[in-house]
């Protein structure tokens, strides 16, 4: 939909209405430098014009009148300030002060915005610390009127000035480019960008010269175009607004273009070429060799390879093609550099032979955002998903998005590698798979611009992009559910009653698992966190970590109360298996897994334990189906320790008939499995001997060496015992610093106190485990007295102290 | 006139907006805030630690009213926010000495 715009176009003070919704495109580029010259003109002789009467006289000696800033280089927009400096010989040939006012108030009454300034030719060539602009305002002056040899001494000196101080003089406008840039984020994807101060912008262009004139920099592309272009929509929004208004709002687009969209591609096409080119003249600017940045940078330089050079930050192919995969962008994202302006020249045309190992790779490390942006400005991020074109520079509006989709996208995942509240820091270093949200954010809003619910395009589209990667079943199901279920967080947060017990079963039935919750909740965090810079206000942060803190609770209930009871649609004799077993079985298993275990359980007619150890890379899992006993799940972890094997989850669920199914999932760290086949067949007996009670746990476990605890403990362990969150058992819950045997001594001290284990879930993410065990004491729930015993005995396992 | 300073539930923030603009209010200010009144927040166990979670988040709805419209504003404010359940919030009326739209200085209940 457009909005029908009036336009006022001013000319010489006078307002002229003209018709509503009329289209005025900027001018076209080649009259735009003529259209700024011929004002700049108009403008002397109308200065000219008022010096005349007020300061002329005074003007034969120790005073002139000189043109600075855009007047001095004879750019003046239609509505900018007219800068001026009154440079006099010495104090004594100051003017008197109605002098200049009544040169000043002719300015104004003549409709122009003079900016004036009054400099000796000294004050001209000092440097002033605190104010550079002052400095910068002469790189771009010349004569209107008056003392003739006073400018030529200004001449002479500011050259020199120059010449003298210009490393320096490019350090203050690289730092005042920085500060200004960051007002911005640093980015030139707003949606409704300031072409003068924005990146990307006018300024910024003016900057690059600049810095050149002090110091020619090899290798930058004119800018000439980019001036034409941003210089034709600062003339039309002047005159639209009627003052010196900088912003490209909404309004103003569509006053400009019969196509926004089309027109705002333009602007940012032009902007990327200003802000690269501005970004390599702040670097040289202000890395000097031999500064202590400068002696960082070279030092970066070790990070070379026998595939990339690093040269100030900055990696170059040592090949004449990049390699196929993403790996030079998991290089630059490993360690958080930049690609050169060669590479990204190389780079154009590269299509990567990607796959879903490959992102992955790249995805899980901590700090991904920095590969993903050298993939977009090089352009291999449409070559290598061109799924991606679809939200490139894509204007979405509304009233909280402050970027393109294609931006918002990527400080989405930046946001999650700069996360400062400690609670959700943790939360997101609990995750196992980091890769899967940030894959999911890549995509979750792929499906903008498409016309129909964001979301469901999105889903279809990563359904494709997974397959065509190559990605597993399990990962790609849980990439879709994160984006279908994008906005949900954010939709309870604002519009449903958290006091009320629904809200978190409706959260948690639709989430299902405590794993996609954290997910979904780091996924959301960073959604919001991206919208704009104050999205993210400690209110939302507040209501977000309640969603999640509710829905975690009901998930963990939920382990224990929510049982399968005769479920539909399978054959009788599996749904016997399935029955009584929790809810989180079906949910966390593939069809084909399930199916498995059914096959296992139905060896049990004939034999008392059924095993089964599959492993995939380095990690390892062991099934194991069998009747329940005492000190069952114990036994087991002993038995897997006792190989000094590390169990990273477990997970124990008992179905109707007394079957218990227990999921073991270990690394292998002294590579003992690997290097000897034979010891899995040895570790598939011992667990069987120690199920038949034919060998102990705790005999086997003599042997090993007791692990030493770190010096400093870095988690305080917890453990909390809750009695009202299942109606048949006993919830506890156990985080600890993780270390081999840990389980062990856990279930062990559980079984000591006489408890039973009815469910567990072990977690165990960066030296942290997450234990969650259902226990019951002669088929119920504990007592105070015996709670107190297992909580005792089980902060005694946490310190290892037997 | 009458300021009206409403907090409310978050949630109930959609449903009072409706109910508001079903009788011609239009103009609000809306405010994300925290604070907690006789509800004194709660304690909430996470991984075995407990968290006092004393200021609760709220929002804020204000506006300003000719006289008249405060009885039948409270009671579409009363109707939408209330569950009848501890924290769904209060409702403050104040006297307004004077209002003046910024644009082009309209005073009192013209400039509303």
């Amino acid at each position: 939909m457009r909005t029908v715009v009036k336009l006022l176009y001013e000319t010489q003070g006078d307002a002229v209405q003209v018709s509503e919704a009329v289209i005025l495109p900027p001018p076209p580029p080649e009259t735009v430098h003529r259209t700024i010259a011929s004002r700049s003109a108009d403008v002397d002789r109308r200065v000219l014009e008022a010096f005349a009467p007020t300061l002329q006289q005074r003007a034969k000696s120790g005073l002139a009148l000189v043109a600075v800033g855009g007047f001095g280089r004879r750019e003046l927009f239609p509505h900018s300030d007219v800068d001026l400096l009154l440079l006099i010989g010495s104090e004594s040939d100051m003017p008197p002060k109605e002098a200049i006012a009544s040169f000043l108030q002719q300015l104004w009454d003549g409709g122009l915005r003079p900016s004036h300034s009054v400099h000796t030719v000294a004050d001209c060539v000092t440097e002033h610390a605190d104010n550079a602009e002052l400095t910068i305002s002469l790189f771009d002056r010349r004569l209107l009127a008056g003392d003739e040899s006073l400018f030529q001494t200004l001449e002479e000196r500011f050259k020199a000035f120059l010449s003298k101080r210009a490393t320096l003089i490019a350090q203050q406008l690289a730092g005042l480019a920085t500060g200004r840039r960051a007002k911005f984020q640093n980015t030139i994807y707003h949606l409704e960008p300031n072409i003068k101060d924005a990146p990307g912008g006018l300024r910024d262009l003016q900057t690059v010269r600049w810095l050149q004139a002090l110091e020619p920099l090899e290798g930058t592309p004119s800018l000439q175009g980019a001036l034409a272009f941003l210089g034709g929509i600062r003339i039309r929004l002047h005159e639209l607004a009627g003052r010196d208004q900088n912003v490209l709002s909404f309004e103003a687009q569509d006053a400009l273009a019969e196509q926004p969209a089309a027109l705002m591609r333009d602007y940012y096409r032009h902007a990327r070429v200003v802000d690269r080119s501005v970004r390599q003249a702040i670097e040289t600017a202000t890395e000097r060799p031999g500064s202590l940045l400068g002696r960082f940078h070279e030092w970066r330089a070790r990070l070379s390879t026998s595939e990339f050079t690093v040269s100030r930050e900055r990696v170059l192919l040592r090949s004449v093609q990049a390699p196929e995969d993403l790996r030079l962008f998991e290089f630059v994202a490993r360690h958080q550099l930049r690609l050169a302006p060669d590479t990204i020249e190389r780079l154009q045309g590269f299509v990567p032979k990607a796959t879903w190992v490959d992102w992955k790779r790249m995805l899980s490390l901590p700090r991904p955002a920095a590969g993903l942006r050298a993939m977009q400005e090089a352009g291999v991020l449409t070559a290598a998903l061109p799924e991606w074109a679809n939200i490139e520079c894509l204007v979405v509006r509304d009233f909280y998005h402050r970027y393109t989709v294609d931006e918002h996208t990527l400080v989405a995942i930046g946001a999650l590698e700069s996360v400062t509240d400690g609670r959700f820091a943790e939360l997101l270093g609990e995750i196992e798979d980091p890769a899967l949200v940030r894959f999911a954010l890549i995509l979750h809003d792929i499906g903008k611009g498409s016309g129909r619910d964001h979301s469901e395009a999105a889903v279809e589209v990563a359904g494709h992009v997974m397959t065509r990667l190559g990605a597993p079943e399990m990962d790609r199901a849980t990439v879709e559910f994160l984006i279908a279920r994008h906005l949900e967080m954010s939709s309870v947060m604002s519009s449903r009653d958290l006091h009320d017990g629904a809200t978190a079963r409706a959260v948690a039935d639709r989430v299902g698992t405590i794993e996609r919750l954290k997910l979904l909740t780091m996924l959301t965090y960073a959604d919001i966190s991206a919208v704009n810079p104050q999205a993210m206000t400690p209110w939302r942060l507040e209501q977000l970590w309640r969603v999640y803190l509710l829905a975690h609770q009901e998930l963990t209930k939920e382990l224990e109360t929510e049982r399968i009871h005769s479920p539909s649609g399978v054959a009788p004799e599996r749904a016997r298996f399935l029955e009584g077993l929790p809810m989180r079985y079906v949910r966390t298993h593939t069809e084909a897994e399930i199916d498995g275990h059914y096959q296992l359980a139905r060896q049990l007619e004939s034999r008392a334990v059924a095993i089964e150890i599959h492993h995939e890379r380095s990690i390892y899992k062991l099934v194991l189906l069998t009747r329940d006993r005492p000190a069952l799940f114990a036994s087991v972890a002993g038995a897997i320790s006792s190989f000094g094997l590390n169990i990273l989850k477990a997970e124990a669920f008992t179905n109707a008939e007394g079957v218990v199914v227990d999921t073991f999932t270990f690394a292998d760290p002294h590579r003992t499995l690997e290097l000897n086949p034979t010891e899995v067949d040895r570790l598939r007996g011992v667990v069987r001997r120690v199920l038949e009670g034919k060998q102990e746990a705790e005999k086997l476990l003599r042997g090993r060496p007791k692990p030493l605890l770190p010096a400093k403990a870095r988690l305080k362990p917890r453990v909390a015992v809750k009695n009202d969150v299942s109606d048949a058992a006993t919830l506890v819950e156990i985080v600890a610093e993780d270390r081999p045997g840990l389980l062990y001594d856990l279930a062990r001290a559980i079984s000591e106190s006489g408890c039973n284990i009815e469910v567990v879930l072990i977690d165990t993410e960066a030296h942290k485990a997450l234990d969650v065990f259902y226990v019951t004491y002669q088929g119920k729930k504990l007592e105070t007295a015996i709670q107190d015993h297992l909580k005792a005995g089980l902060l005694a396992a946490c310190m290892a102290q037997q | 006139m009458k300021k009206i300073e409403s907090i409310i539930q978050p949630h109930k923030l959609d449903e009072v907006k409706e109910a508001l603009k079903s009788i011609g209010v239009d103009g609000m200010t809306i405010t994300e805030v925290r604070g907690h009144g006789r509800q004194k927040g709660h304690k909430e166990v996470y991984r075995g630690m407990e968290y006092q979670v004393d200021l609760l988040p709220k929002v804020k709805i204000e506006m300003v009213l000719a006289d008249d419209r405060v009885d039948e504003v409270v009671q579409a404010l009363i109707a939408a926010a209330r569950s009848g359940k501890i924290g769904d919030g209060k409702i403050f009326v104040t006297d307004v000495a004077d209002v003046i739209r910024i644009r082009n200085e309209d005073r009192g209940e013209a400039a509303l």
